[in-house]
Order: C-alpha cells, then sequence, then structure tokens
C-alpha cells in the first residue's frame, strides 16, 4: 500500500491587490512533502513564505491551483473543503514564532484543548495531554501559565499541542525566531524527532540558516516562485 | 473543558470587581422594584388597617386619601341610622412635624380612631398593646423609633405610646400614629392661647356690631368657649368609614347614603384605585420610567464589559479558530462569560439589597416574583450584551495569529 503524501502541492498561485498595486505573492508553487520529512522554507522578508503557509494551512484560498494533504484533496481550482475547520483540527498542526498558546491556560490546558476541540474526551485528553509535554521535557511545568514559562519552553508546548492530534503535517512560522541559537537548535531536534517517531511532515519558514543542516530539504522562495535544493543531514 | 471558567479563573480579581459594579447596579434596579412595591404597600396600607367597608366623604371628592375632604362628624349619627350599617366611624388625619424630645424632627401622621368604638384592634401592632384610655395615649409605627412607654408633647398635653406598628405608613411616607379621635383633633386643631384670645375679641366686636349684640348673653356667650356658641359648627373630619352589618349588602347600601346630595361614597378598594390612580399615580409612573432606564444601562454597561474582554480575547479567539475550534465552542464562551457576570452581579445584588434595603428611609418590600423578574433581566442582557461580544468574536480572523 503507498503511503499518501503528506503535501502535495500543484500550480498554487496567490496576489494581493489590483492593477498596479498587485503583488503574486505565490506563483505556480508545486511541490511534495513526504510524511516523516521536514522541509524549511527559505527566502527573504516578502518572498511569499507566510503566504505560502497561510495557503497550505487553510487559512487563506489560492487564487488557483490544487492541493491534497494526507491524500486528501482539499483545494481544487478555487473550490475547497466545507468544514476547514474540522480538516485543520485532524490534519494540521501550527507553531508560530511567538508560542502564540492562550494565556488563560496552562500549559496542559494548551494542549489538552487541542485534543479536546477534537471531541476527545477529558481524561484522556489530559493523559495524552501529559504524556507529550512530559516527553518534551515540561513535566515540572504543566500547572505554569504561558506568562511564566520561558522563551523555549513556551515553544515547546506550543509544538506538543501541533503534535499531540498526531497531524499529518506541521506548519511552523520562524519557530526558532524569538529563541537563542541553542534553544533554537534544541526546537529543530525536537521537530526532526517527530517527524521520525510520528510521522509527521514538518514545513517550517525560516531566516535561521544554523538550523539547516537539522532538515531534509530546503525549499527556497523569491518573489513568490519557488526553488528546491537538498537540505543537510538527516 | 470550559473556557470561560478559564478565562475568568485567569483575571479573576478584575472580573469580580466588575462583576461588583453591575452588582450595584441591579441593587439600584431591585430598589427601584423594592420602592414601587413599598410605594403601593404604603399607600394602602392605612385604608386597609383600618379594615371599613365603606368610605363616606365630602360630596365630589376623592378623599380622604386622594383628595381633601371635610364633612362633619355628625354625619355619623345619619349613617348609623341606615339599614345594613353597623357602625360608623368618623376619619381624620393630619400630618404632623414637631421636635423630637432630645432634639431632632419628629414627622408623622396623626389618625383619629373613634372611641369607644374603634381601640386600634384592626391595627397589626407587633409590640404593646391597644388604646385603653379615652386620652393621652397613642399607638406609634415602629419606624418612627419611638419606644413603648415613652412621652410626647404634642399641643397642649403629653401622649404615652403604649402600642407600635409594622408598616402602618402614610402615601407620603410618614409613619403613622393613632390617637382617639378627639385628641388627634386636639393636636390638628390646637390653637395659640393668643389666637384664641384674638378671635374672641374679633367675634365679640362682630357680634357687637350686629343686632345681636343688643343682648348682653349674646355678648358673653361670643366673648366666651367655641362650643358655647351654637351658631358655630363643630370642626369638620375627613371622612366617615362605614362598617356593614353581617349579610348586608355593600352596594344596596352604598346606593342608599350614594343618594344623599352632601356625600360621595367609595368602596375600600374604590380609595385604593383612587389612591394608586391619584396621588400615587405619579410616582408609581416615575418609578416605572427610571426602572426601564437602569435596565438600559445595564444592557450597554454590560455590552461594553463583555465587547471589551472580546477585544482583549481576540488574538486567542483567533488562534482557537486557527486551530479548528468549532464557531459554537466560542459562542458559547462568550455566552457563558456574558451569563457567569450576570449571574454574579445578580448575587451580590440580591446580598446588597438583603443588607441594605432595611436603612433606606422608605419601604423596600421585595418578593420571590420580583426577584424572579430581575433573574429575568439578568439572563435577557446578559445575552443581548454577548451578542455584541459575539459579533466580534465571530470576526475575528485566523491571520491575526501568523500577524502577530
Amino acid at each position: 500500500m503507498t503511503v499518501p503524501l503528506a503535501i502535495d502541492a500543484r500550480s498554487l498561485a496567490r496576489h494581493y491587490g489590483e492593477g498596479n498595486r498587485r503583488v503574486d505573492a505565490l506563483k505556480n508553487a508545486t511541490f511534495e512533502i513526504a510524511r516523516g520529512e521536514v522541509v524549511a522554507i527559505l527566502g527573504p522578508s516578502g518572498s511569499g513564505k507566510t503566504t505560502l503557509l497561510t495557503v497550505l494551512g487553510l487559512i487563506n484560498p489560492p487564487d488557483a491551483g490544487s492541493l491534497r494533504i494526507d491524500g486528501h484533496e482539499v483545494l481544487r481550482e478555487g473550490a475547497r473543503v466545507t468544514n476547514l475547520a474540522l480538516f485543520r483540527r485532524r490534519y494540521l498542526g501550527f507553531v508560530f514564532q511567538r508560542s502564540n498558546l492562550i494565556p488563560f491556560l496552562n500549559a496542559l490546558e494548551n494542549v489538552q484543548l487541542s485534543l479536546e476541540l477534537d471531541d476527545v474526551p477529558p481524561r484522556e485528553a489530559r493523559g495524552r495531554a501529559r504524556e507529550i509535554l512530559t516527553s518534551l521535557g515540561l513535566a515540572e511545568r504543566l500547572d505554569y501559565v504561558p506568562a511564566i514559562l520561558s522563551g523555549g519552553e513556551q515553544q515547546r508546548v506550543a509544538i506538543a499541542r501541533a503534535l499531540v492530534n498526531a497531524p499529518a503535517v506541521v506548519l511552523a512560522d520562524e519557530p526558532t525566531a524569538a529563541l537563542d541559537s541553542e534553544r533554537g537548535r534544541q526546537i529543530m531536534e525536537i521537530f526532526r524527532r517527530a517527524a521520525r517517531e510520528r510521522g509527521a511532515a514538518i514545513l517550517f519558514v525560516t531566516h535561521d540558516h544554523r538550523t539547516l543542516d537539522l532538515v531534509d530539504r530546503v525549499i527556497e522562495m523569491e518573489d513568490g516562485a519557488l526553488t528546491v535544493r537538498a537540505g543537510g543531514s538527516t | 473543558m470550559n473556557l470561560a471558567l478559564r478565562d475568568v479563573r485567569h483575571d479573576l480579581a478584575r472580573y469580580l470587581l466588575t462583576a461588583l459594579g453591575l452588582g450595584l447596579l441591579l441593587t439600584v434596579v431591585l430598589a427601584m422594584m423594592g420602592i414601587y412595591n413599598g410605594l403601593i404597600l404604603d399607600g394602602t396600607a392605612l385604608p386597609d388597617a383600618l379594615g371599613a367597608d365603606l368610605w363616606i366623604v365630602q360630596r365630589n371628592t376623592r378623599g380622604p386619601f386622594a383628595e381633601l375632604s371635610q364633612i362633619s362628624h355628625r354625619l355619623e349619627e345619619r349613617v348609623r341610622a341606615v339599614a345594613g350599617v353597623r357602625l360608623a366611624r368618623s376619619y381624620s388625619a393630619q400630618t404632623i412635624q414637631r421636635e423630637r424630645p432630645g432634639g431632632g424632627k419628629l414627622r408623622f401622621a396623626a389618625v383619629g380612631l373613634p372611641w369607644p368604638d374603634d381601640h386600634g384592634e384592626r391595627l397589626p401592632i407587633v409590640s404593646g398593646r391597644e388604646l385603653r384610655d379615652p386620652h393621652f395615649e397613642a399607638i406609634a409605627d415602629r419606624s418612627l423609633a419611638l419606644a413603648l412607654g415613652e412621652r410626647v408633647r404634642l399641643a397642649r398635653d403629653v401622649y404615652t405610646i403604649v402600642g407600635l406598628t409594622e408598616g402602618m405608613l402614610a402615601s407620603g411616607g410618614d409613619p403613622i400614629v393613632f390617637f382617639t379621635l378627639s385628641d388627634a383633633r386636639q393636636i390638628q386643631y390646637d390653637v395659640a392661647n393668643e389666637a384664641v384670645r384674638l378671635e374672641r375679641e374679633a367675634r365679640l366686636a362682630r357680634v357687637r356690631a350686629s343686632e345681636l349684640g343688643l343682648n348682653p348673653e349674646n355678648l358673653r356667650r361670643a366673648h366666651g368657649l367655641s362650643s358655647g356658641v351654637p351658631a358655630l359648627g363643630p370642626l369638620p373630619v375627613a371622612a366617615i368609614m362605614v362598617d356593614l352589618a353581617p349579610g348586608a349588602d355593600v352596594d344596596t347600601v352604598r346606593a342608599a347614603i350614594g343618594a344623599w346630595p352632601d356625600v360621595t361614597v367609595h368602596t375600600t378598594q374604590g380609595e385604593r384605585d383612587l389612591l394608586l390612580r391619584g396621588s400615587l399615580d405619579l410616582m408609581l409612573r416615575q418609578n416605572g420610567l427610571f426602572r426601564v432606564l437602569l435596565v438600559v444601562i445595564s444592557t450597554i454597561l454590560m455590552g461594553l464589559i463583555i465587547y471589551t474582554m472580546t477585544l482583549e480575547k481576540l488574538h486567542s479567539l483567533a488562534l482557537l479558530k486557527l486551530l479548528g475550534a468549532r464557531t459554537t465552542v466560542i459562542l458559547a464562551m462568550i455566552l457563558e462569560e456574558s451569563l457567569l457576570l450576570g449571574a454574579i452581579a445578580y448575587g451580590i445584588a440580591l446580598v446588597a439589597a438583603r443588607f441594605a434595603f432595611p436603612y433606606f428611609p422608605r419601604r423596600i418590600i421585595l418578593g420571590d416574583a420580583d426577584r424572579v423578574a430581575l433573574l429575568g433581566i439578568v439572563v435577557l442582557i446578559s445575552v443581548v450584551a454577548s451578542a455584541v461580544g459575539i459579533r466580534k468574536a465571530l470576526a475575528a480572523d485566523p491571520n491575526q495569529v501568523l500577524a502577530s
């Protein structure tokens, strides 16, 4: 049995503005990412990295192209899955530059919520959240609200939240930008491990060249166009 | 996981402080409801307590509560002769404001009970006793803060408080003090010695100026006591109360007395209606409008509070959307916070009402129906207020999360 691709994007395009102000943020983006692969999207500011992430994350629809996630056709020539919320819960995980945890929930609850939103019973959700946070070295921080966690700890909680649902794809927007190099590297190693152990495809936008040795592939972007080159060691 | 409770827990002090403010506003709404009830109960307490079947007042007036009425107390004897009448009692009332023993204002409505027919048996006496002597005893409402056995100088005499009632207030809110009718009139029509002397001299001069002055006996009488001058009528009373004999038909008796050309007859229910449509009507309507205004203000304030609370959470709401939260999860969170805020504020209002209202100068009477009505209002304004926040929450854009 063939394992479906985590991401199968064909000719994705998106623009902002019209006429003289038209900006083609994403041009004819075609690429594939397999499960367990870690891919970095590299490029200068304004090259379309975040636009690509919002299209793949089903936040903004593309103007053209098609997209399959984990074998499911979610976008095709303007049409897209009707229940976006359900699809995001089941197949996608998000990690952001700033951890973007919910400030009124503690670390455990932030992760638990992700499961409960997908109708996992609270007791089971709590157990699974505790387990993944412990695996990321946060067993002593379960009751801490984001405001009293360090930047690295917050980011680990965010990764736990993204991974706990066992999504096919984790989309990360500069997840190491707010961290020092050592902590940034720790985060990348966590991604690497998650890809290997959980089979998730990790696609992350970064400016940070120091961590590229931990990725399988690098997708470079410039003016909305993609070029692919091989990554560092696996 | 209940997100609303966790959000509240996160900033509990501020949430409770907001609920306290809203609760105090709801206390005012509750006070207005209680004042409304108090106005009705105070206004109708006296006619209810006196327990007459019919009230005979000056012709074409709505007296004695809604309007001034003056009739001769001798009407009592005519009324007693009507078939079906068991008892006719004079009614007289006057607002009195004097100095309290030891200083301070002593303001009350003096009501006369016709001795010996009425000793105050019908009054809601909670302490002490009814009147036993035809003079110099009084039954006061407890709100006047006179003690049993306390002696109060009124006009030329000293009266002893022998009984205390509960809830006997005039429509203006003044406590009522019951005397025998003759004592009440004595207090009501007390005139200074010099005024009596001047009136006698004036009377003497008027008699001298007429043919009557040729008779020395007329001159002697004119210069004497008012009661010794047959041409001077007795002082009027405000109304005659009629108690019907067992089995008598109220409409028949009313029709018989109402046919007299010098009086008008009202039933006790009629008196209540006259009060509610007359002197109390404006106050009740004013109170009602205040209540409406306060409910509107509460709704606007609560809407603003929920809106502000939603604005502060907008980023979290956008994040929830990005994480795939159903719309109902977000709606429930806003609605639950709004309802919880309303519920806490409602609780605060009930507690504040319980402890604060007894210290208000006028009676504030709350029944279960009022509490339930306020609960209904709170639920309604919570839902309306949450709609403002929900509208904002639904507009939260997941792109915001990536932009931050």
